[in-house]
């Protein structure tokens, strides 16, 4: 195992330098941002001024090796946009999107298990179809209509919970029903798709016939092995919002790392792209191994 | 229940008293549309900075009402020395925030910091590039200003200068703005609110709004919801389709005005006849309560009406399809290329509904007999095709943009707009470059009759531009606010002007 987390570990940081290579230059590629933070009336004199404050002028290779050079030092530069270094600004939004992403994910799992063991426990039948309607909806509606509606619904006009914003529980309460929608309505599907495999197989066929009860058939037994596929959706789910989950966070006023990522390769603000996607890239890579992990765990088959 | 049963209940029960209470009876809560990425004095012309700093935190040497003209704010008066220097005498018995005395070393420390080449003040870029600014201490309350080239409008511009302490750094921005105005900075969580107080120590009189708390959301229908549910109490800038309550909902002109920018250098584009014919092909009162507010201008000029020297008795052109048609002819028949592909760029997000704008425009001179392609851009793309140096190979282009002039006079646009050395000009006319001198270098009636003419003519003679519309901001406010926006909540929101009913 610890040769399999230590090769795992060297392909995540050959990774992590392709990718610091890539955006760098790509995010390079889309211009000067002097234009966007100086007034469009500021004269030629103030432009020069702003690309040597920022070390703009330097030809593009000496700005990647002076930026590597401080790297190397964990320091990842100052925000252009906000005047304070870049890695403050993406570690007080990564900690929002990583909490939102938790509490969202546990739901869905939690949620998508349940109801997906029951719905192929007894294919075809009421719970089932309502399940698979409802989860086909969740796992095709648009979240900023959803989001816009349950504002309309219930902030103005039943008052049961705040607009937007952070601060409380209640807070929360709008944001993560939202997000959790369609990924749940996917889970379930492949949940239900997995379980109804596993139930169909000869071991649950043999707990069966040994008198076993159902519950524990169904959580125990067959679950156990319809886990994999689900665990990998899982992980494809939660790396989405582990990038920031834009237009909820835009909506809810929840200050993420995706609106930040977003807004700052509109603004040309280099250190906090590339501080944003390492960041992310790193959680990604620490989540995947966490999933390879758990592979092991859930079938002893899987050695590394 | 269990012990952990009703531990949730008892906070759930807390969190809902404390969502519920969150607006007291003087304080005020605004919903902006953009974090603030500084909170920097020096910046606040920046219309979300501004909105939280200008004239709340810091104050302006003078101040600029768009009804009264200039007025003092921290000088009390000013006077003309001649060569370029004025006189301010600046108010005494005023401290700022953190207990220190106003005097006149803090307005020159100002001056020098929003020039500083060590930061990029938004206010020294904007309003004094090209200009040098050095300042005389005559006593504590008494300073002489001198800028190089002269400007006989110093005064005017001092309305933009925000004075902060002496010890305000000169190598960096500031996280915690001290200032002299009616409220003191007191926290920013970043990515969530700002909230401001009430200054005990204020010079003036005490403000009726004894705090604020700002916060943010990018999406124009939260922000109106937020006030609707009683969350908020003031949305400036919420979009046409969302201000659907006659009760809470304000539109003003915003002082923005959106034209097509022509670069006259280029073919077709050189031809009097073919400006004017794209200037007849548009149907502009046909924008209006459709795809633009109800309330919208029709433009003659690049300045909203509130500005001095704006010529009321100039008339938009008129939509006649058939005349713009029989000069494109005209043109051709004298080997003006019109068929040459032109291009239409607009700027994504620009105003509301600026693509149903764009692809109307198009359809409109598609319609007359122009060949022309439309591209929405990005706004650093924009940027990049809009100012100076232009891309080479361009071709002919008509580029839309939306200008913002709230400060009262055309200087502060003329010289970019139209000068042959202007940073954004699609001209290169030296009789607009003497009319844009003389009207800067003049005062009181001559400037504003010197202003007329050169707008007379930029419309009349020269047909600089394809001017469209003046236009109309919408703001939401809590009925329980005694406050009108106007012109001026484009880029300030003055928390001492609004009173509760």
């Amino acid at each position: 195992m610890l040769n399999f987390l230590g090769k795992r570990a060297v392909a995540s940081a050959i990774s992590l330098v392709g990718l610091v290579l890539l955006v760098f230059f790509l995010s390079r590629l889309t211009g000067d941002p002097t234009g966007l933070y100086l007034p469009l009336d500021a004269s030629e004199e103030a432009r020069n001024q702003f690309r040597e404050i920022h070390g703009l002028n330097d030809p593009l290779i000496v700005q990647f090796f002076s930026y590597m050079a401080d790297l190397i030092r964990f320091d990842f530069g100052d925000s252009i946009r906000r005047s304070e270094p870049a890695i403050d600004v993406v570690m007080r939004g990564f900690a929002w999107t990583l909490q939102l992403t938790f509490v969202t994910m546990s739901l869905v799992v939690v949620f998508a298990v349940i109801f997906g063991s029951l719905a192929a426990f007894n294919v075809g039948g009421v719970f089932d179809r309502i399940a698979t309607f409802f989860s086909l909806i969740g796992a095709s509606a648009p979240d900023f209509w959803i989001a816009i509606v349950a504002i309309v619904i219930f902030s103005v006009k039943l008052g049961w919970f705040p607009t937007s914003g952070t601060g409380t529980v209640w807070h929360w309460v709008m944001p993560v029903s939202v997000l959790f929608i369609r990924p749940f309505g996917l889970i379930l599907q492949i949940v239900r798709g997995a379980m109804i495999t596993a139930l169909g197989s000869a071991y649950v066929k043999t707990a069966r016939a040994k008198g076993i009860k159902n519950r524990p058939i169904i959580f125990v037994h067959a679950l156990r092995n319809a886990l994999l596929p689900v665990i990998t959706v899982i992980g494809d789910q939660a790396a989405a919002l582990l990038n920031g989950a834009v237009v909820i966070e835009s909506i809810f006023g929840f200050p993420g790392v995706g609106k930040l990522m977003i807004d700052s390769i509109l603004q040309r603000d280099f250190t906090v792209v590339m501080a944003a996607i390492m960041v992310t890239a790193m959680a990604i890579f620490v989540m995947n191994l966490l999933i390879d992990i758990l592979y092991s765990i859930l079938d002893p088959r899987i050695r590394y | 229940m269990t012990r952990k049963t009703h531990l949730f209940v008892a906070s759930a029960l807390a969190s809902a008293v404390a969502f519920g209470a969150q607006a007291q009876d003087n304080s005020v809560t605004v919903v902006l549309s953009e974090e603030l990425e500084i909170v920097e004095p020096c910046s606040s012309t920046k219309s979300n900075v501004g909105r939280v700093l200008f004239q709340n935190i810091s104050e302006t040497v003078t101040e600029m009402d768009p009804k009264t003209g200039l007025e003092p704010r921290l000088a009390e008066s000013w006077e003309d020395m001649g060569n370029g220097t004025w006189r301010f005498s600046l108010r005494q018995g005023v401290t700022f925030s953190d207990g220190t005395v106003m005097d006149a070393e803090d307005v020159a420390h100002s001056l020098v910091r929003m020039k500083s080449p060590d930061i990029a003040c938004e206010i020294g870029a904007k309003f004094f590039g090209g200009i040098d600014i050095t300042s005389n201490i005559i006593d504590a309350h008494t300073i002489d200003v001198t800028a190089d080239p002269a400007q006989p409008i110093l005064p005017m511009l001092m309305s933009t200068v925000t004075v902060t302490p002496q010890d305000a750094p000169l190598d960096s921005f500031v996280d915690h703005p001290i200032g002299t105005g009616p409220y003191t900075f007191d926290e920013y969580v970043r990515g969530q609110s700002i909230t401001l107080s009430a200054n005990p120590t204020y010079w003036g009189e005490q403000p009726t709004v004894q705090s604020a708390t700002y916060v943010f959301r990018s999406d124009s229908a939260v922000r109106a919801a937020m006030v609707a549910a009683g969350e908020a109490d003031i949305a400036p800038n919420i979009a046409l389709q969302d201000a659907v309550n006659p009760a809470m909902d304000f539109s003003y002109p915003n002082s923005e005005t959106v034209f097509l920018r022509i670069e006259h250098a280029q073919a077709p584009l050189n031809d009097r006849r073919v400006r004017e014919a794209l200037n007849l092909a548009v149907d502009r009162e046909a924008f209006v309560g459709t795809i633009l507010a109800d309330g919208t201008l029709l433009a003659t000029g690049i300045t909203p009406p509130s500005t001095i020297g704006y010529d009321a008795d100039l008339k938009p052109y008129a939509y006649d399809p058939d005349r713009a048609r029989a000069l494109l002819e005209e043109a051709r028949a004298d080997g003006v290329p019109v068929d040459t592909n032109i291009t239409l760029i607009g700027r994504t997000n620009n105003f509301a509904n600026v693509l149903e704008t764009m692809e109307a425009l198009l359809a409109m001179y598609q319609e007359i007999g122009f060949t022309m392609t439309l591209e929405m851009v990005e706004v650093a793309e924009w940027l990049e095709r809009y100012a100076k140096p232009f891309p080479e190979n361009r071709g002919p282009q008509l580029i839309e943009a939306q200008h913002d002039n709230a400060n009262g006079d055309p200087v502060f646009s003329m010289y970019f707009k139209y000068h042959s050395e202007g940073q954004q000009s699609g001209l290169t006319d030296p009789k607009v470059d003497a009319m844009i001198a003389e009207a800067t270098a003049a005062t009181g009636d001559e400037r504003a009759a010197k202003w007329s003419a050169l707008f007379g003519y930029l419309h009349e003679e020269s047909i600089a531009d394809v001017m469209l519309f003046h236009m109309v901001g919408f703001s939401r406010v809590n009925e329980r606010l005694d406050f009108a926006p106007s012109i001026r909540t484009n880029s300030e929101l003055q928390l001492s002007q609004i009173k509760f009913k």
